[in-house]
Order: C-alpha cells, then sequence, then structure tokens
C-alpha cells in the first residue's frame, strides 16, 4: 500500500546509492522519512551539534563547511550529506542550504537498518571519504588480469619455503647434486658463514659438470656462479622478471632485511602468468636498432588498455609505462656507449617529472638531463656528451618520446651540465624562488638517475634535500605552487568546465586533478627531506614523518587512484575508438556513480589544499 | 446560539462531561490548540480528501490522506492513505478527475471504519490542507453523521495563507497561482506528478513549511492565532 509515496520513492531510486537497493527496500524506505524545508541561509547543522539523520537533497542545494570556514562540498539534488555527523555522533562540518531546499530526511535508525541488510548500499558508506573511493574503486573495477598479480604482488609473497636450501662452498659437487635431489630444488644458494656468495642451479650441473666431464668430487665453489644477483624482497615479482629476463638468468636469490630468504625461479613467475607486458620490456634489451625499439614502443597504448579493462590500479599502470620507458632510455645509451665507446668521465643520466615518479601512463614528452662529474673539460669532452645525448634523445623522439616542448632533455647545454652545475642551479631556485624557477621545481625536484653513475646523482640530491628541508621561505612559495591547480569543483552544483575551444564543457583530468596531489605530495616531501619520488610513497613517508595525518593520506591517496583510472580509463576508451587519447572529460559522458566520486575525491583535494595553505603559507 | 459564543475550546470540555466513550471523545481528549501558541511547538496533521463533489451534505469522500507535522518535519512514518468504500456507485466525472474506479474502491473500506482513524491522529494537532473548507466541511459532515457531535477543530489553510502572502506583497492572485502545484513552484518545491490524496497532503505540508520558513525569516514568533484560518 506504499504506492501512496510513489513519488519519493521513484525518486530515490534513481539516485545513488539507493540505486543500490532492492525493489521490496525501496517500497518500504519512504514511510521512514521526514521531509524538512530548509530556507535560503538555514544552517541545518553546526559543528558540535548531535545529527541523528541522514539528509538528501530533494531540491536546491546545500553547502558543507569546515570549522575554518573552507567549502568541503556543494551538494545538489539527489545527494546525500551528514554522514559523517551521523559516524561520529556529532557534526563536525557545518551544513547550510544555499538555496531554498526541500529535504528529506532518513532517521540514523533506519540508515543503520538499511546498512546491515544491504551490503551494496553499506559499502557506499563504508567508513568516509578515503574508504569510500577505496570501495568505490572496488565497485567500478572489473575482472582481475594477471598482468596485473605481477606489478602488485611483492617477491617476498612469492616465497614459500621456510627458507633456501644452502649449502658451503667446501663440499663436493656429487654431495650437492644429493642434496638438490633429495630437496627438491633446482638451485642451491652457496654461503660462507651466512653470507651468500655464489648459486648454483640443475643448469650449471648440466652445463659446467656432466657436459665437461668435470670431477665431481671437486668443490662445488668450482663450479658455481660468483657473487649472484640478488632481488629485494619489497620488490614487484615484475621487477624480479625483468631482471632475469635482461640477464639472462632463471633463478634470483631473495634479500630481505640483509639476510638471503629464498630464491624466486622463472618458474615461479611463469605460474604466476608470464604476460605479453614483461616480455614486451624483456625484448627491449634484444633490439639492436631504432626502428626495432619503435616496434616494440608501439604496442604501449594496447598494453595499457588492457591494462585498465583488466582491472590493474592506476599506481601499477604508471610503474609498468614508466618502466617500459626506462627500459628504452636505457637500451638508446647502451647503443649510444658501444658507438661512442666508453665515457671518457663519469655521468648519470636522469630522468624527469612523470617517469621518475613512475607515474607515466602513456608515452609523454621526454624530459631529461645530465650530470657530468666536475672534472669535466668542455674542449676535450664536450663532443662525446654533445654525441651521446643527442643519438638518445633523437632515438627516443623516433619511439614517440617526442622532445620536451620546454627543451628540458640533456640536449640542451643548460641541462648537460656538471654536478656543481646542478648544485648552483638548485641553490638558485630554492634561495630565490622566482616564477621561472617554480615552473622547473615540478620537473627538477622529481629527479632519479637511470643511467651512470648513480652517486653523481645522490650527491646531488643529498645538497637539494639540505638546503630544502624546513625551508620554510621556499616551502611557502612550493605551496603557493602546489595551490595553483584546483580541482574542477567550485561552481555552485557543479564540475566547473572549460569553456570554448577544443574541449569546451570539459575538465582537464590531468592538470585540475592528478597533478594538484603531485604537487601536494612533492611539497610536504621537500619539507621533511624526503628521498622518495614516487606521490603514493612519498605520501605513506610524509605521514611518518608526521607532517601529513594518516587519513589525509590515505583520502589523498584514494582521490589520486580513482581520478588517475577515471582518466586511465577515459583514455583506454579513446584508444579503442581509435581516437587521440586525451585528459579531457565531459560531465555527461560520465555516469552518476563515477561524477559522485569524482566530486569526493576533488572534495579531498581541495581539503587538503587548504590544509596545505594553513601550514605553509 | 451559546455554543458560538463559548468557543472551541469551552465546548470541547463540555463534550468531554457529555459524550459517550468512543473516537469522538478519544478525539477531544486532548486540548484544541490554543491560538497564542508559537507555530514551531505546535502539531499539524496535513489532510486531503478525494471527493465525489464540494457540497458536504450531498457528496462522499473517495479517499483520504494525512501526514503529520511534528518539530516542522513531515513525518511520513506516520502518514496514511485510505480509500473510503462509497455508499453510491460513482458518478462519471470524479471517475475521469481522480482514476478511481468502483473496482478499486471495492476493496476500499466504509467510513465509518476509516474515520476513527483520522480522528486519532488529528486529536490535539491543527488541522491543515490547501483550501481547508472542504476537508473541515467534509470531515465535520462525517463526524456529525457518524457519531451526532461536530469536529472541533482550528485549521491552517495553505491556499489562504497564500494568497494573503501574494496580497501583501501586492502580487496578482489570479491565473491559477494559488493551486497547489503552483504556489509549490515560487519556493523551489518539487513538481510531484502522481496525485492522490496523500502526495497531496504532503505536498501542502511542504508548502507549509516552506511559506512559514520564509515567513519566519527573521527568526521572530509566528503565533497560531497569525496564520489561522478563519471560517467566515
Amino acid at each position: 500500500m506504499d504506492i501512496e509515496l510513489i513519488e519519493i520513492r521513484d525518486f530515490l531510486k534513481i539516485h545513488h546509492p539507493f540505486d543500490l537497493l532492492p525493489e521490496e527496500a525501496l517500497e518500504t524506505l519512504p514511510k521512514a522519512i521526514e521531509v524538512r524545508y530548509a530556507r535560503r541561509g538555514t544552517v541545518l547543522f553546526e559543528p558540535g551539534e548531535e545529527n541523528k539523520f541522514l539528509w538528501v537533497v530533494r531540491t536546491g542545494a546545500i553547502e558543507t563547511l569546515d570549522p575554518d570556514g573552507n567549502l568541503l562540498a556543494r551538494l545538489s539534488e539527489g545527494e546525500c550529506f551528514g554522514v559523517r555527523a551521523i559516524m561520529r555522533g556529532v557534526a563536525v562540518n557545518r551544513c547550510e542550504a544555499i538555496e531554498d531546499s526541500l529535504l528529506y530526511l532518513l532517521p540514523v535508525e533506519e540508515f543503520n537498518n538499511l546498512r546491515d541488510n544491504h551490503p551494496q548500499f553499506a559499502f557506499f558508506f563504508a567508513p568516509l571519504g578515503g574508504e569510500r573511493l577505496r570501495s568505490a574503486q572496488a565497485h567500478s573495477k572489473g575482472g582481475t588480469n594477471e598482468d596485473m598479480g605481477l606489478v602488485s604482488t611483492k617477491v617476498r609473497d612469492m616465497i614459500r619455503r621456510a627458507g633456501p636450501v644452502t649449502i658451503a662452498p667446501t663440499v663436493s659437487i656429487q654431495e650437492a647434486a644429493g642434496v638438490m635431489s633429495k630437496e627438491g630444488v633446482s638451485c642451491l644458494l652457496i654461503t660462507d658463514q651466512d653470507k651468500i656468495v655464489g648459486i648454483v642451479t640443475d643448469k650449471d650441473l648440466r652445463n659446467r659438470v656432466v657436459a665437461k666431464g668435470y670431477d665431481i668430487a671437486r668443490p662445488l665453489s668450482d663450479i658455481m656462479t660468483a657473487n649472484p644477483i640478488c632481488i629485494d624482497a619489497e620488490d614487484y615479482l615484475f621487477d624480479a622478471m625483468l631482471l632475469m629476463s635482461q640477464k639472462n638468468i632463471r633463478h634470483l636469490p631473495v634479500i630481505d632485511g640483509g639476510q638471503t630468504t629464498g630464491v624466486i625461479t622463472n618458474t615461479n613467475i611463469v605460474q604466476k602468468q608470464s604476460t605479453s607486458m614483461v616480455f614486451l620490456v624483456g625484448d627491449i634489451y634484444k633490439r639492436e636498432t631504432i626502428e626495432g625499439l619503435q616496434e616494440v614502443v608501439k604496442q604501449v597504448p594496447t598494453m595499457v588498455m588492457n591494462l585498465v579493462n583488466g582491472g590493474a590500479t592506476a599506481h601499477n599502470i604508471g610503474h609498468v609505462v614508466s618502466t617500459v620507458t626506462d627500459a628504452i632510455a636505457r637500451r638508446l645509451l647502451q647503443m649510444a656507449e658501444e658507438k661512442l665507446g666508453t665515457a671518457p668521465i663519469p655521468y648519470a643520466w636522469i630522468v624527469m617529472g612523470s617517469e621518475a615518479r613512475h607515474e607515466q601512463t602513456a608515452l609523454s614528452d621526454q624530459d631529461n638531463g645530465i650530470i657530468l662529474d666536475d672534472s669535466y673539460d668542455e674542449a676535450t669532452h664536450g663532443d662525446y656528451f654533445r654525441t651521446l645525448a643527442k643519438f638518445v634523445c633523437d632515438g627516443l623522439n623516433a619511439c614517440g618520446y617526442v622532445y620536451c616542448p620546454g627543451d628540458v632533455m640533456a640536449t640542451n647545454d643548460k641541462w648537460r651540465v656538471t654536478l656543481h652545475g646542478w648544485k648552483s642551479y638548485f641553490s638558485r631556485w630554492i634561495d630565490t624562488p622566482e616564477p621561472e624557477a617554480l615552473m622547473l621545481s615540478s620537473i627538477f625536484f622529481d629527479m632519479r638517475a637511470l643511467h651512470g653513475d648513480e652517486s653523481l646523482y645522490e650527491e646531488l640530491r643529498k645538497y637539494v634535500i639540505e638546503k630544502s628541508t624546513g625551508n620554510r621561505i621556499f616551502l611557502s612559495f612550493m605551496a603557493g605552487n602546489a595551490l595553483s591547480h584546483q580541482p574542477p569543483l567550485g561552481f555552485f552544483k557543479n564540475f566547473v568546465l572549460i569553456r570554448g575551444g577544443e574541449h569546451n564543457h570539459t575538465f582537464d583530468l590531468k592538470h585540475n586533478g592528478v597533478v594538484p596531489i603531485i604537487d601536494l605530495a612533492r611539497t610536504y616531501s621537500l619539507d621533511v627531506g624526503l628521498s622518495e619520488i614516487n606521490t603514493e610513497d612519498r605520501l605513506k613517508a610524509a605521514v611518518e614523518q608526521k607532517v601529513i595525518s594518516q587519513d589525509g593520506a590515505n583520502d589523498l591517496l584514494d582521490a589520486l587512484e580513482f581520478i588517475s583510472i577515471t582518466r586511465l580509463r577515459h583514455q583506454a576508451k579513446q584508444i579503442q575508438n581509435g581516437e587521440k587519447a586525451d585528459n579531457f572529460m565531459a560531465p555527461e559522458n560520465m555516469s552518476h556513480f563515477e561524477r559522485n566520486h569524482l566530486k569526493d575525491a576533488f572534495n579531498v583535494v581541495k581539503t587538503m589544499q587548504s590544509a596545505l595553505a594553513s601550514a605553509y603559507t | 446560539m451559546w455554543k458560538r459564543l463559548l468557543g472551541p475550546d469551552l465546548r470541547r470540555e463540555w463534550y468531554l462531561i457529555r459524550m459517550p466513550d468512543g473516537p469522538m471523545k478519544d478525539y477531544y481528549r486532548k486540548p484544541i490548540p490554543w491560538p497564542e501558541t508559537d507555530y514551531k511547538e505546535l502539531e499539524f496533521l496535513c489532510i486531503d480528501l478525494e471527493l465525489t463533489g464540494l457540497n458536504p451534505q450531498k457528496d462522499e469522500i473517495l479517499s483520504i490522506g494525512f501526514a503529520p507535522i511534528v518539530n516542522q518535519n513531515v513525518v511520513l512514518s506516520e502518514s496514511a492513505h485510505y480509500l473510503v468504500k462509497p455508499s453510491h456507485a460513482l458518478p462519471e466525472d470524479s471517475v475521469i478527475v481522480h482514476g478511481l474506479t468502483d473496482d478499486r474502491l471495492a476493496e476500499a473500506e466504509p467510513l465509518e471504519e476509516i474515520l476513527p482513524h483520522v480522528l486519532l491522529a488529528l486529536s490535539g494537532r491543527v488541522l491543515l490542507a490547501h483550501h481547508a473548507p472542504i476537508e473541515i466541511g467534509f470531515l465535520n459532515a462525517a463526524c456529525e453523521r457518524i457519531y451526532g457531535y461536530p469536529l472541533l477543530t482550528r485549521a491552517v489553510d495553505t491556499l489562504e495563507l497564500e494568497k494573503r502572502n501574494r496580497q501583501q506583497r501586492n502580487q496578482p492572485i489570479d491565473g491559477g497561482v494559488l493551486r497547489l502545484a503552483k504556489a509549490r513552484e515560487g519556493y523551489n518545491l518539487p513538481r510531484y506528478r502522481a496525485h492522490n490524496a496523500l502526495v497531496d497532503a504532503v505536498a501542502s505540508g511542504e508548502l507549509f513549511l516552506a511559506q512559514l520558513a520564509h515567513k519566519a525569516a527573521k527568526g521572530e514568533q509566528i503565533t497560531l492565532r497569525e496564520i489561522m484560518f478563519r471560517n467566515k
């Protein structure tokens, strides 16, 4: 008989998350509701007040403001508020009607009842902000993909045995073979006083012993591979696979906190589904020509599309794509060195920007440079590095990593200087943060050595950290810079959209979505002198340094992931449709679900921006 | 004649002494809302009736919908909707207006069964309707007929309120602007497509909340007397 309240039911039915409720629940729901009218300017609740309802906007609009008066959210027809206040018992924020509004109030008992009986509904509200985004991600994620396993599984998780089978170097080959067969392992780690000194595999026994008729009474140290390449337990399985494919080996001892905890084998990984993506990277090192590299790079857009469709996270995809770019640049550097001979003095090839952060998601502009040893002499060494830089940058361009429009490339004399030169650059940027310096900062403060003598980079990094850590003046400029990109929220009721031009009625998921979060993380990271470069790593480290709260960081990470994956999905769709991928998204092309959660994500960014503003400016 | 002089509050006391037990007496157990009370402290019952015509002596009630306003919220958990079984077959034109058919009304109950529910909900509350004379007239006639006593109540008429507001602001009151749906538009209230007694009762309640929110903008007290419907 609830048919009489059909108007209310029909309204709720088309609004998220009520659309997740089954028909029967929707039928009885209107009966639980109280209806309130709020004139424009009416305060619905103030911080500290009790709230006993979930509020739904029927008509009109509501603003949520934090106690300092910063705008947190604008809610329009069909949107809910007051959840945080329900969870905490009292309101934290202030809610005010900014239009004459009709509101539906769902009493807390009924709200809890719905959450208890309908997990999907509970999921939507499940702890707030970040958590809700997390559930949104789970909700919108497709199936799982085996490709993902490799980039999300840590090496540590793949070790099954309690410990590796180890043996002393003095043991005879025959005895060692007996141990292998008894333990059922394909390799042995040779340790001397708990230190790993070598490795022996099935293949070694076949190639180095049996095939050569070697004396099996001889000690194992004769045939072992000394000082084997190891992998850290913290690395991803993907990295392990790359390393194996790069070095053409099948066994990798795993080091965890200085201890050898196991061995990861080729078969482990093949079991975990070897994938085209990994072979793609392995393939790069086998290519001898730039044409060969081009062929490999061509597969990147499809690879990204598959990863997105397979449910990989944006974080993982960033890692994978950046790794491909790294491999291309490394291979080009190898080729250059083969052609030009070994470098006359130590140098480090550095990469900047998204590649450095491991956040590249598509073929993008190249940003690179060279740190030269201070023994550099222009007359003697100039030609070598000029030629090397030109070879690599041209090669990258030919592969689709087009020349940097701002000329941040090793071919630019300005960005191919000695360690001393780099130090004076950073010193100037930090001491006199002019607009140009701030513009460059977003590129140069995200830097990583890719090839050559890493100690040059390490020294520069240390220098930069010393100069910037706790430097209030510089940080306030960085913070100001971080606030220059705003999430596209702010216009009443809706996203702020680009007007006119090619991207009319869209918003920019990169500059107004991802970049503000990256900028926030960089500022925090510079404040406390973190060495992390990846945004996620930076935020996590910043929590440990207590410059950002755990909740704040979690919310930001979720916002980053949601915005990034939305952007990637958008691009994957464009690629599928044969269009050129871009960052411009039109709200009408999004589901109600995506719109709501993007608003959540942008709100998180806004909140954290105002926190940053009050901390540094 | 003495009845008119005494006013509803004293007459209620008198009825309580005289009247036999039953739904009507239960209704009178709570005092009729006092005119000098701030409207925020009062409870209202928004009522809408669907009828076969406009004459309380001749025409019949087809359905009744109501929902109370408590603490300035329309409380739907206490709302109700009843179909009334008519004593005669329906005239054709009301079938067209309300979409009510004899078939559907066959499932309904006689007014005698429903009226106690209405009286229970209305007791101690202010009757609220859009164009209240109709609801007052029909409910009063029903009480007279079934219980032999009149329905004494105080009421608010959202149509009357809208008319007064518009006259005060020198706005026109023609062209149907006083009709429920039109009046609601002026307050940014949603347009309801469905029409039945309950939806309209809720709609009039929402309109009332909006009217008063606008009237009480300065936070001053508004007594029932200022907004009360006066039967001429």
